[in-house]
């Protein structure tokens, strides 16, 4: 497909990458060749310019593009069209074509990076020839050919290895915004004009080994830089690739198997999914009981169990054996997809950090020619013959390229690690904010438990004993829906059978178990009234709590039960290792205060409250963040919209629907918050990468322009400098995927 | 001296050819994977289970 027939029959264009809602159409797709903030920049400013665009968004990290428009008035077709008149090839995010997409800009770069360094060593011999020639003597005849070699070499080094950047400084120029595109293109242009022309006189100095090692150090540099840009765009892009084209649909009256499009799947229809294979799409199992392993999109290695009724995600992967399931949501509104599209959207938003660097690259270049035009005039007047040498050593030594490669590349190399341990970033500068916190407020005491209704303690009082009363229990509990029923049911020891059950709404269930009958729910129904009589039976009175199960039959045996969740096994490890990090923890939960005040005191977490109401939890944060704290707010991100917007940093839970609401700065794909000490040490560690990284840019910009002002930096020096410390910064920001 | 008159041209033609080779070999996919086979010279040698099982004579010794 070339890029002309692009519009006509673009993948974009079919599938469900494009969605559509009330009249709006949302997609989010992939734009070849953003390399810097100012190629973001055109590309928003002319969708912005569209009629009926309603937003536009474009993330330079992983080069993607996010709009939202009105369907009435602007057609996806002609977005697309846009975006590649700018240069910009759209291709879809994942799948095949965006692997494609992937795979031929490497390609395209490694030819660039293999002709300029076969042209660069080439052309270094015969400057090599011309560099002892001054020194020894050297026929005229002899230095001319030497320099018409150089000049046939670097220009297919300049026009095809370089084209990109000079592509770059163009588009710039044609924008009028300085960037580094325009300094650098300017210094290649120069020195290879300048030694064009010298050639052609037949003396003076010339440049093309400088402009031919320059071009291959500054490729190499952004090779690399794309290849972490692909590892962040891959992150999101492993959440979608696994998915089929094809899946097996049942007719539910015939048994038959048909094979159909993806895309043609119904809500409803009843499809098959092969031992070992992905689940193409949310739906709930319709037979039997399933394995299923769910890492792809919750970062849990366990294969979690799904019995009859239950949801299976979509991209999740069948561990057991072939099952057949219930589609619920189709292809396009898959939790996966809205997991895809919200991230996209979330990162797509200009990160603070992002802007800053922007105004200080044009600043910068503005000083850089000012300095360059001031050491070119000085060197006139001292000595002539050194004034273009130093201005190109000048224009090279300034390069800031690996100032601003500094930060972008250690955050995508930090989302990318974080990602791994089941925690998304939705906003780049999540990963400062998370590294520079010291408290840690809960609401949810869900991802310190484990979620379920188990009996912690029976007491059991007259003639019953513990395994009798919870034999009768299930037994009566057996039918019911209630969610305190499964905690007894999974406790059937003896399975006794209960006659003429009678549930009675909101206080309990009575019926006949072998010949008596029994009664269980709250204290007041099952004991009738003779609770003041029991209270003084009880040994454990102390531990009674208005909340228990009791089970009492008519003869004033009974039995407490005690329902609570247990804590996960890695709670406490998880509190410890949070402990270890200098993070003070905080319960400020709308969940049921004893709830609470249990799991707090089983893991000595002294500021606790619960049932509080979201004004509540707010006036709680603000004290601590007067206090001079930064807080990490973890909550549901449903109706903690105004909390999690308040606090330093906010994490919002996410699964399955919820994914849709979930708000917040992070997202935590799993159930429990094992993986949070992590992701705060490699949000730290990120941070010390970025330090780093730019002292030592500045560090080398700072050196090398005096060095470069003055004269003693040759230009081909400062373009091995220059390079270098690009290379440098993006290897140390690899230090974080480890 | 004169010799260099011929073997700058040479070069040239030379350098051609390696630049046509590389390109041919980036088309080919030969640079996809430039990670892995490093790691391969590392891991062990592993047995083929079936190869064990089928030869119930050992090898001859040579």
């Amino acid at each position: 497909m070339t890029a002309k027939s692009a519009t006509l029959s673009h993948p974009l264009l079919e599938g469900h990458w494009a969605s559509e809602a009330d009249g709006e159409g949302h997609v989010v797709f992939a734009a070849e060749g953003i390399h810097c903030a100012n190629c973001a920049r055109s590309i928003r400013s002319t969708l912005d310019a569209l009629p009926g665009i309603k937003r536009a968004d474009v993330n330079v990290v992983n080069s993607r593009v996010s709009v939202s428009w009105d369907t009435s008035q602007l057609k996806l077709g002609t977005i697309l069209g846009k975006v590649a008149q700018l240069g910009f090839k759209p291709v879809p995010l994942v799948g095949e074509a965006a692997a494609l997409a992937q795979r031929d800009e490497r390609r395209a770069a490694l030819k660039r990076i293999g002709l300029a360094a076969l042209g660069s060593m080439q052309v270094m011999m015969y400057a090599g020839g011309l560099y002892a020639g001054a020194f020894t003597g050297i026929d005229a005849s002899m230095a001319e050919i030497l320099r018409y070699t150089c000049w046939l070499i670097t220009t297919p080094v300049l026009f095809y290895s370089g084209a990109p950047i000079l592509r770059g400084g163009l588009h710039d120029l044609r924008r009028r915004v300085l960037g580094m595109d325009v300094t650098v293109s300017l210094a290649l242009v120069l020195a290879y004009l300048a030694s064009a022309y010298n050639t052609l006189r037949g003396s003076g100095e010339v440049y093309f080994d400088s402009v031919a090692m320059f071009i291959l150090f500054l490729l190499v540099g952004r090779y690399y830089e794309m290849r972490g840009r692909h590892q962040a765009a891959n992150v999101t892009d492993a959440l979608t690739k696994a998915l089929p084209t094809t899946v097996q649909r049942i007719d539910r009256d015939s048994g038959q198997a048909e094979r159909i499009e993806l895309s043609a799947v119904h809500i409803g229809d009843w499809l098959r999914v092969g031992s070992g294979q992905v689940i193409p799409v949310d739906g709930k199992v319709a037979t039997g009981v399933a394995l299923v392993d769910e890492s792809l999109v919750t970062g849990e290695a366990e294969p979690a169990r799904r019995h009859s009724g239950d949801v299976l995600l979509g991209g999740s992967l069948n561990a057991g054996a072939a099952l057949t399931l219930e589609v619920t949501r189709s292809a396009g509104e898959s939790t996966l997809h809205g997991l895809v599209r919200l991230l996209e959207r979330a990162q797509s938003e200009r990160p603070r950090l992002g802007l800053a660097a922007e105004r200080m690259a044009s600043w910068f270049v503005v000083r850089v020619l000012i300095l360059t035009t001031l050491v070119g005039i000085v060197w006139t007047f001292v000595d002539p013959d050194r004034a273009f040498p130093a201005v190109l050593a000048v224009l090279v030594a300034t390069c800031p390229c690996a100032l601003s490669l500094a930060t972008p590349v250690a955050i995508a190399a930090a989302t990318s690690r974080m990602a791994r341990l089941g925690v998304l970033v939705m906003r780049s500068d999540a990963v400062e904010g998370l590294a520079k916190i010291d408290t840690l407020m809960l609401d949810k005491t869900g991802t310190l438990t484990q979620g379920k209704a188990q009996i912690r303690r029976i007491n059991v009082h007259g003639d019953l004993t513990r395994e009798h009363a919870l034999a009768v229990a299930a037994a009566l509990e057996s039918a019911s829906q209630h969610p305190l029923a499964a905690a007894f049911r999974e406790h059937g020891g003896e399975k006794l059978v209960c006659d003429d059950t009678h549930e009675h709404a909101g206080l309990g269930i009575e019926g006949t178990v072998a010949g008596t009958r029994w009664r269980i729910g709250r204290a007041e129904f099952a004991l009738r009234g003779r609770s003041s009589e029991s209270h003084a039976g009880d040994s454990d009175a102390g531990d009674s709590d208005a909340g228990d199960i009791v089970l009492a039959d008519e003869a004033g045996n009974h039995a407490r039960f005690h329902i609570a969740d247990a804590l996960r096994e890695d709670a406490v490890a998880t509190m410890a290792n949070l402990r270890a990090l200098d993070l003070e923890i905080e319960l400020a939960s709308g969940d049921r205060p004893q709830t609470v005040a249990q799991v707090a005191a089983e893991l000595g977490i002294e500021k606790a409250a619960g049932a509080l109401r979201p004004e509540e939890k707010l006036a709680n944060l603000r004290a601590l963040q007067q206090a001079g704290h930064r807080v990490l707010m973890v909550g549901d991100g449903i109706n903690d919209g105004p909390v999690l917007a308040a606090a330093d940093v906010s994490m919002a839970m996410g699964r399955g629907s919820s994914i849709a609401h979930a708000a917040g700065d992070l997202l935590l794909l799993r159930e429990s918050l094992s993986s949070l000490p992590q992701a705060v040490e490699v949000a730290r560690r990120s941070l010390v990468i970025v330090r780093q990284n730019l002292r030592w840019s500045a560090a080398y910009n700072m050196s090398a322009i005096p060095l470069a002002a003055v004269g003693l930096m040759p230009p081909w020096v400062a373009a091995i400098g220059m390079s270098l410390s690009s290379l440098l910064v993006v290897f140390n920001a690899r230090r974080i995927l480890r | 001296m004169e010799s260099v008159y011929l073997l700058i041209p040479i070069s040239i033609v030379l350098v051609g050819a390696a630049v046509w080779a590389f390109f041919w070999a980036v088309n080919r996919g030969q640079f996809e994977n430039l990670e892995d086979p490093a790691e391969l010279a590392l891991e062990e040698d592993r047995l083929i289970e079936s190869d064990q099982d089928a030869n119930s004579n050992p090898p001859p010794r040579s």
